[in-house]
């Protein structure tokens, strides 16, 4: 993992300083809320409905067991003993109070971590592959990559006040589990002829009332190159996008009102003056410095199969089920890569509890290389269990909580916070999340279904990643009631694709009902072995809909 | 300059010299600021008068003006005023170094408009020297704005090389 060097240090404790002074001046009435507004938002303060919000970033999904420790504490000192972890890969804090939230990032500062750029009109905190160097395949681990971008984005001068919030996500692997192609840009790491590392870059996917699905940009820009090429891309964002309304501001629209070719001649030009001058050329032995921070562990050299899981597994079912579904074959040999679901049945998808957090870093150091993951799909992972040890790794997670085996089944369902929490919301995101995970619990039911990823936001913002869900599910209101809208055949992995809308929207007290219906159109007309997209995807919308709208 | 601001240039309180002139009004021989189209209209009479020239670079719903055009005619002018009309507005951050870097200008730049406090250090890593700002502001707030941070990540016209390159003395 990456470590903090002085100057990382320096930065992180003067933003503190700068903070207390912004909340001291805000608390003594010095400066209106209006005023601290742009200042708080820049060190990741909401004003929700109900109180202020904390984001904190979690770069590229890794935390060590100290750093998850950390949160535990934070959860328990500043908040309510929970935290929420979010599609985005960071973790929220839905009730600190203004006036310790000083602290509360001193404290955070000190496991190496912060809230910068986890909100306003700058870049975001970069996303990446949960299994980043711990899965087969990997053509270079993206967190050496995400952290030079993470680094360089840092208290961008000229990047500070662009139209829009900006999020960059890298993927490693040819399956993507980033969703890259629904980020403003999005990083895949090839191999040339050569053999040399490149990076190919997508701009201007996104979700929202309008989303798209990101243009491919370049197939191919050099290692040292790429801090070059994004600076080009987010000059000509910079300077073109449009600020005259906010729902057009996002570069997904600039590329579109452009035009894919022009947007990529605009980019070039740029890159070619920026290169030129040699000033973004990242030093060898800065890469070669970074990326020894994510060299592999050293693991030890075991059996592809273990004694110790065979008979456990043959002797307890549910821990057979949880290995099947929850557990990925890693890399090396006698290792697996293990999801704890967030996800428990009728639970809040995402949340965790103070206690849950602390024992899922006692894991992480005792079982998985002192590490924990979090992933865009609101879970979290061990990434280096060996599998004589799954068993134990199990029997702890069982006990607090955190042994759901649904992995990718329909209980695991992505949720925005909706009406509980967030002031935008035209509809409740969590209780129907909960009411869906209820009325599928029955696991062999779940296991029948197989893979189905339901995405439901609260409003046509998306956070709830909607439009990329199997199943979709939007909050609309019509006169001040709730109601829901379904889209099919969404997908957010490198075959991404946008839902269709089913028709007309659904009442709080039918849609869960026509989720059944969905899921039983789909069983009738499922081939052997098709997963519900793959049977969307074959005969399309027509069938799902007739049985969903019959009389 | 509007009455309730006062110029802090090259991290000191300066007097203002310069105003800012209407397009349908006279030019006369005092420093004048002038705008872009007034500047492309009547670049061939300007080139010959005798007194200072600067161009201010208008915000506008949309886009805003283009900091390029300006390419033609850096001979003429010494100073370039970049408006922003709202601190949301930071599309004059990428103007200001377009012009520095690209365009190797030389002379003032000028922030205009709403500017805070926190967007001053990055305005100055962006090249702008000189700053509208509101009259309560005391040079020594300016100065401690501008110090907040120590330490750059990334390199931009201010010849801070960055921390990326300077772990390597490079
Ligand atoms: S999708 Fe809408 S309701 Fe849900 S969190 Fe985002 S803004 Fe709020």
């Amino acid at each position: 993992m990456y470590r903090y060097d002085e100057f990382d240090h320096q930065l992180v404790a003067e933003r503190v300083e700068q903070f207390r002074g912004q909340v001291a001046r805000r608390v003594a009435g010095e400066i209106t809320e209006d005023a601290f507004k742009p200042l708080r938002l820049m060190n990741g303060v909401y004003l929700q409905l109900h109180a202020y919000m904390l984001r904190v970033a979690i770069p590229y999904g890794t935390l060590s067991s100290k750093q998850m420790r950390m949160l535990a504490h934070l959860a328990r000192k500043y908040d309510r003993g929970y935290g929420h972890f979010t599609t985005r890969q960071n973790i929220q804090y839905n009730w600190p109070a203004l006036d310790r939230i000083p602290d509360l990032l001193q404290e955070l500062a000190s496991v190496e971590m912060h809230a910068i750029q986890t909100s306003g009109n700058c870049i975001r905190n970069v996303t990446s592959d949960q299994y980043a160097g711990a899965i087969a395949d990997e053509v270079e681990d993206p967190r050496i990559i995400s952290e030079i971008i993470r680094q360089w984005s840092t208290f961008h001068p000229e990047f500070s006040y662009l139209p829009r919030k900006f999020k960059i996500a890298v993927t490693g692997h040819k399956n993507d589990r980033a969703a890259i192609k629904l980020h403003d840009i999005g990083i895949v790491i090839v191999k040339n002829a050569a053999g040399e590392i490149g990076y190919e870059v997508h701009v201007g996917g996104g979700q929202g009332r309008t989303p798209f699905i990101a243009k491919k940009m370049s197939d191919f820009v050099p290692a040292a190159q790429l801090l070059a090429y994004l600076e080009a891309v987010m000059r000509v964002y910079n300077m073109l996008g449009r600020r005259d309304n906010s729902y057009k501001a996002r570069i997904k629209i600039l590329v579109h009102e452009t035009g894919e070719e022009e947007m990529r001649r605009l980019v070039d030009a740029e890159f070619a003056k920026i290169d030129a001058s040699q000033m973004l050329t990242v030093p060898q032995e800065e890469i070669d410095r970074i990326a020894a921070y994510f060299a592999p562990p050293v693991l030890q050299e075991l059996p592809a199969t273990s004694a110790s899981l065979d008979s456990a597994r043959a002797s307890d079912s549910a821990f057979d089920h949880w290995v099947t579904t929850n557990v990925v074959s890693h890399v090396k040999s006698g290792y697996g890569i293990v999801n704890i679901s967030l996800k428990p049945i009728g639970g809040i998808p995402g949340d965790a509890s103070d206690a849950q957090m602390d024992v899922i870093a006692d894991l992480a150091e005792a079982y998985a290389q002192d590490e924990v993951r979090v992933t865009h799909e609101q879970n979290l992972v061990l990434p280096h269990v060996k599998l004589d040890d799954l068993k134990t790794v199990y029997d702890t997670l069982l006990a607090h909580g955190l042994a759901t085996p649904n992995l990718g089944m329909i209980s695991d369902t992505i949720a925005c916070p909706g009406l509980d929490y967030c002031n935008l919301a035209n509809a409740r995101s969590i209780p129907l999340a909960q009411e869906i995970s209820n009325r599928f619990a029955d696991l062999d039911r779940q296991y029948d279904i197989g893979e189905l990823k339901i995405k439901i936001s609260g409003c046509i913002n998306a956070c709830g990643h909607h439009h990329v869900g199997h199943i979709g599910i939007l909050g609309v209101d019509k006169k001040g009631t709730e109601f829901y809208q379904i889209s099919l055949g969404g997908s957010a992995d490198e075959n991404a694709s946008l839902g269709d809308i089913t028709g007309r929207a659904f009442t709080e007290d039918d849609i869960v009902d026509a989720i059944e219906n969905l899921v039983a159109s789909y069983v009738d007309l499922r081939h052997n072995g098709e997963r519900f997209i793959d049977t969307y995807r074959r005969v399309g919308m027509q069938p799902f809909k007739e049985r969903l709208y019959a009389e | 300059m509007q009455s309730n601001r006062q110029l802090i240039k090259d991290g000191a309180m300066a007097e203002n010299l310069w105003s800012y002139v209407e397009d349908d009004a006279a030019l006369s021989d005092a420093a004048s600021i002038i705008s872009l189209q007034r500047l492309e209209d009547d670049a061939d009479t300007l080139r010959s008068r005798n007194a200072p020239l600067g161009v201010i670079l208008r915000a506008s719903e949309k886009q805003g003006e283009d900091v390029r055009r300006l390419a033609p005619f850096l001979d003429m002018i010494q100073l370039v005023a970049i408006e922003f009309p709202v601190y949301r507005n930071g599309r004059g951050f990428s103007s200001a170094r377009i012009l520095r870097e690209e365009l190797k200008f030389d002379g003032e730049v000028r922030a205009m408009g709403e500017v805070l406090f926190d967007q001053w250090q990055p305005m100055a890593r962006c090249g702008i020297n000189a700053f509208e700002v509101d009259a309560s502001i005391s040079l020594d707030q300016f100065n401690q704005a501008l110090g907040e941070f120590s330490q750059a990540y990334q390199p931009a016209s201010d010849g801070r090389r960055g921390i990326l390159w300077q772990r390597h003395g490079k």
